[in-house]
């Protein structure tokens, strides 16, 4: 009878294998992981790395050398440059009027759609449908239905009597504009989150708040929203870096403009990078850009050690 | 040829010792069987023998072959898990294939060994189907066959029929015997379960802490247990153990000396109920738990303990009737201040 | 007059359905106005708008093809998305098999440092990338369109999915796999990997997605139109004046979004609980 189950030298004298079995697994282990770890370093610790040097270098694009300059790119940034805090301030202005706004309605379609009634898988695939969709498509299609008169947004508001303005041509309106193409285009991705969120909640604790008189507000005051907190608090964050790195929508939409009133960071990194080859100004803005996103990651990581608490 | 010895073995999670030095030695063809309280060790004992967890100290030998660094598939050994660890997206048949087929055993011999397998646990007619579609029972058995299939030298259980329902383990236990018997291999089989450890077991090893209390053959563990805890430990319900103050003077009115012992230990299904004032012990029925053949009786000893009795049929107390209780005297354990087992009772000089 | 409870409920689930109606129409308008604006002819599209077009023109989609090479431009795209998908697809479950099953030294630091990859930017390391690219000899290839995405932020995203799902699978399963010796790799592809199709399925779809869309990474390494990708190619259609071309502009987004919406509509289950799969993780 075969004994398939011991190898084959086993009729031989045993020999002591070369490697222990835990040192052997750390070997593969790390044979698993080497790609990924191949990649994170050329393509991304890197280039951090590399951003970092570059920001304090000016770069000659005649002779392609660069000349070690210390601070003096973000110090260009910060107090010479007038456009970087003009820059900073669109940012933040586009954040903040982007992330409420997102945040809010996700969270309302969330509790209209978290509940099965017939039609909901409609407006659920309704309102994640620009999800799935490019950017650039969405920016596209926007700026052709927001043109000034021909638009076709402009004509619907002519039609009950208002005037719209040529929103992508007057910086306060293209802010306006960008951002709430913006919140149509990603608030499915948090709209679904919440609703996962939402039907996570044990459907006892609602039933007991509802037998002791609570309203829905009530219920949803002291019930619901401390229990989304934790989601709440990761849509927040991801929304916010979202906010900060949207470069393609402001692209295709604006190009920054009319008269910078759009130009976001992300957008003057790519323009003082690859049209202006400002290689050590651009390298100082995407670091401050790092430090912003680094400082949203952490003060979402230590809260959320805290709700663990 | 498939004896195995363990020498000092020794496992721990960081710095947490679980295996404190474990030496036992199993002969070929021996049915095995660890017992101890949870957490214990002894699916991690279990797991180092089969390769699955590295081993920190010590030596394994399987055969006369030291496997401390050989890879698990390559030790000669299957294993049945709890959770019968089917694989949930292949049939029945190529579960139970699939580990020659790793090992590269030719289609027809292949084939042959799972219907070989398959017919002696009656899974002939299940061969087609997915695990999901199995009951329980008929899970454990293809898990069963599977470890079959490639004619391992040490078969390996860890509480294989806890996730059956009773009647169901009685049948598997039977057919585990069964099985052990037709293969004649050696099995080590963990189990919570006493009535499985003492009705399958040639010997049992009762484990604590990581460390091994007693090893012997059921009757052995059950009438002359090494200490209190495998004492206490084996035998249902557990054995009364009293101060040996209490029974010292009923004792030496009988002529027999207790000696250095501190307590004594008497199973319950050994004490008889005898008229008020008479026998070893004297006490009130507290409380009476009728199970059917027999009734459960708690008795409040004069001393302040509780002693339970088990009582069958005749003469039936009452709740708070006063008892005498008497016990033989080779029915007596004794043990020392550190638990350890003192024998035998003697007669005073 | 009162409303019973059953009449109580039906009036504000209409008035549900209603107010959910008018909050869609931006949702949906879009994607309406721009497959009937790519029929339209160039006059047409400012003349009195109709979402019915009056002519049906067809030549939209021939001249597009001309103005530039829309279906070379198309096929880029897909095999890149396929490549860049299945790329990911092998090398974040290796990895994240052995961060979620291996013990080895330097696990837990790799995991801080993969964390941090998740959440920065492309934008912060495109201009080294740059150079780095360029100094490969790989610009105006399509290289860095696939290596990017696979080694960045999304790549890392997908490991961390693809370990949590391992996380999940019964140890036992394994270990049974080990007793019946399989190696490390073995018990991967033949055990862990069929068992965790969902999570596949999830990495490819948003893989893919992201691939499709992805637009910063062409613009900054392709110059060749030949070599575009689609949003590229859609971000293309200008007259001499820079003026967007817009029948075409829109009949080429059509063409480009169509198909995804259409694979989109009939797995609608699927794709949403990916993004929310990837979502929650991130
Ligand atoms: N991978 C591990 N890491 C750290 N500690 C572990 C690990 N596996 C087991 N332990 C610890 O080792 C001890 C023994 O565990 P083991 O599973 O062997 O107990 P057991 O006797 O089988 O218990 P049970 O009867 O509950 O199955 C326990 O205290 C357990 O917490
Ligand atoms: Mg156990």
């Amino acid at each position: 009878m075969a004994d398939t189950l011991t190898d084959k030298t086993s009729a031989r004298p045993w020999r002591a294998p070369r490697l222990s079995l835990r040192r052997r697994e750390a070997i593969e282990a790390w044979l698993f992981v080497s790609p990924t770890v191949a990649g994170f370093l050329v393509f991304f610790l890197g280039p951090l790395l590399a951003v970092m040097y570059f920001s304090l270098t000016e770069w000659n694009l005649l002779t392609q050398e660069a000349t070690f300059v210390g601070v003096k790119n973000y110090v260009d940034a910060l107090s010479v440059n007038p456009d970087f805090w003009h820059v900073l301030r669109n940012s933040f202005v586009f954040a903040i009027g982007l992330v409420p706004l997102n945040m809010t309605l996700a969270l309302t379609l969330a509790l209209a759609l978290s509940r099965p009634f017939r039609g909901v898988v409609f407006f659920r695939t309704v309102f994640f449908a620009p999800v799935v969709t490019s950017a650039v498509a969405w920016a596209i299609v926007w700026r052709f239905l927001l043109q000034g008169e021909a638009g076709a947004v402009n004509q619907l508001l002519a039609s009950v009597g208002i005037d719209g303005p040529n929103w992508l041509r007057e910086p306060d309106w293209a802010m306006v504009a960008v951002i709430v193409t913006r919140v149509i285009k990603m608030v499915g991705l948090n709209m679904i989150l919440y609703i996962a969120a939402l039907q996570a909640i044990p459907r006892d604790y609602e039933a007991a708040a509802r037998l002791e008189g609570a309203s829905n507000w009530q219920i949803f005051r002291m019930v619901i929203w401390p229990l989304l907190a934790p989601t709440t608090l990761v849509i927040f964050v991801i929304t916010m870096i979202g906010s900060f790195k949207v470069f393609d929508h402001i692209y295709l939409m604006t190009g920054g403009g009319p008269e910078n009133g759009t130009l976001v960071l992300a957008f003057y990194i790519y323009e003082q990078g690859f049209k202006f080859f400002n290689v050590g100004y651009a390298s100082a803005l995407a670091m401050i850009m790092f430090v912003i996103v680094l400082v949203l990651t952490v003060i979402q990581m230590t809260l959320r050690r805290k709700d663990m608490r | 040829m498939t004896s195995l010895t363990l020498r000092n073995l020794k496992k721990s999670f960081g710095s947490t010792e679980v295996i404190k030095g474990v030496d036992l030695q199993v002969h070929d063809g021996e049915f095995v069987v660890f017992v101890g309280p949870s957490g214990c060790g002894k699916s991690t004992l279990l797991r180092m023998i089969a390769g699955l967890e590295d081993i920190t100290a010590g030596e394994l030998y399987i055969g006369d072959r030291l496997v401390n660094e050989v890879q698990a598939a390559q030790r000669g050994v299957a294993m049945v898990f709890q959770s019968y660890a089917l694989y949930p997206h292949l049939a029945v048949k190529d579960n139970m294939a699939f580990g020659l087929k790793v090992r590269k055993v030719p289609a027809e011999e292949r084939e042959r060994r799972v219907q070989d397998a398959a017919a002696s646990l009656k899974l002939e007619a299940l061969l087609g189907r997915y695990p999901r579609e199995l009951s329980g029972g008929q899970r454990q058995r293809v898990a069963i066959g599977r470890a079959i299939v490639g004619n391992p030298q040490v078969f390996l259980f860890d509480e294989p029929l806890s996730n059956l329902d009773a009647e169901l383990r009685v049948h598997m236990r039977s057919e585990i015997a069964a099985l052990h018997k037709r293969l004649g291999n050696t099995m080590i089989y963990v189990t919570h379960d006493q009535i499985e450890a003492m009705t399958l077991a040639d010997r049992i090893v009762v484990l604590r802490e990581g460390r091994i209390e007693q090893v012997g053959s059921p009757r052995e563990l059950y009438e002359r247990p090494a200490n209190l805890f495998v004492a206490q430990f084996i035998g249902s319900p557990r054995m009364n153990v009293l101060p040996a103050a209490s029974v010292e003077k009923s004792l030496s009115a009988r002529g027999l000396d207790i000696g250095s012992a501190e307590g004594v230990g008497m199973r319950p299904e050994h004490i008889s109920v005898v008229e008020a004032g008479s026998g070893l012990l004297r006490g009130a029925v507290t409380l009476r738990e009728y199970t059917g053949a027999t009734t459960l009786l708690h008795v409040a000893l004069e001393g302040g303990e509780t002693a339970l009795v088990v009582h069958n049929g005749q003469n039936m107390p009452e709740a708070g009737e006063d008892v005498g209780l008497e016990i033989a005297r080779e029915h007596m354990h004794l043990f020392d201040s550190q638990g350890q087992a003192i024998r035998p009772l003697a007669r005073a000089g | 007059m009162t409303l019973t409870t059953r009449q109580a409920r039906l009036v504000s689930r209409t008035c549900l359905i209603i107010a959910l109606s008018v909050v869609a129409v931006p949702f949906v308008f879009p994607f309406l106005w721009m497959v009937s604006s790519g029929f339209k002819s160039a006059t047409e599209i400012f003349g009195q708008p109709s979402l019915i077009p009056r002519v049906w023109r067809w030549q939209n989609y021939l001249e597009l093809l001309e103005y530039q090479p829309f279906a070379r431009q198309y096929f880029n795209s897909l095999y890149i998305a396929v490549a860049v998908t299945v790329l990911t697809l092998a090398i974040s479950s290796l990895a994240g098999y052995a961060l979620a099953r291996m013990r080895f030294a330097g696990a837990g630091l790799l995991m801080l440092f993969l964390l941090s990859a998740l959440m920065v930017p492309e934008e912060v390391t495109i201009i080294p990338n740059f150079f780095l690219i360029r100094s490969m000899g790989l610009m105006d290839t399509h290289a860095p369109l696939i290596l990017l995405p696979v080694f960045g932020s999304h790549g890392v995203m997908a490991t961390f999915l693809m370990r949590q799902y391992f996380l999940a699978i019964p140890k036992e399963l394994e270990e049974a796999g080990r007793m019946d010796g399989l190696s490390r790799f073995g018990i991967w592809w033949r055990i862990a990997l069929p068992m965790s199709r969902p999570a596949l399925a999830a990495v490819s779809i948003i893989t893919f997605l992201f691939s499709w869309n992805l637009f910063l990474e062409p613009l900054v390494f392709i110059s060749s139109l030949e070599k575009f990708t689609l949003p590229l190619a859609l971000s293309n259609f200008t007259d001499s004046y820079g003026l967007p071309l817009w029948h075409l502009q829109l009949a080429a987004t059509s063409l480009a979004v169509v198909p995804i919406l259409i694979v989109y509509l009939i797995a609608q289950r699927q794709i949403i609980e990916s993004f929310a799969l990837s979502g929650v993780k991130g």
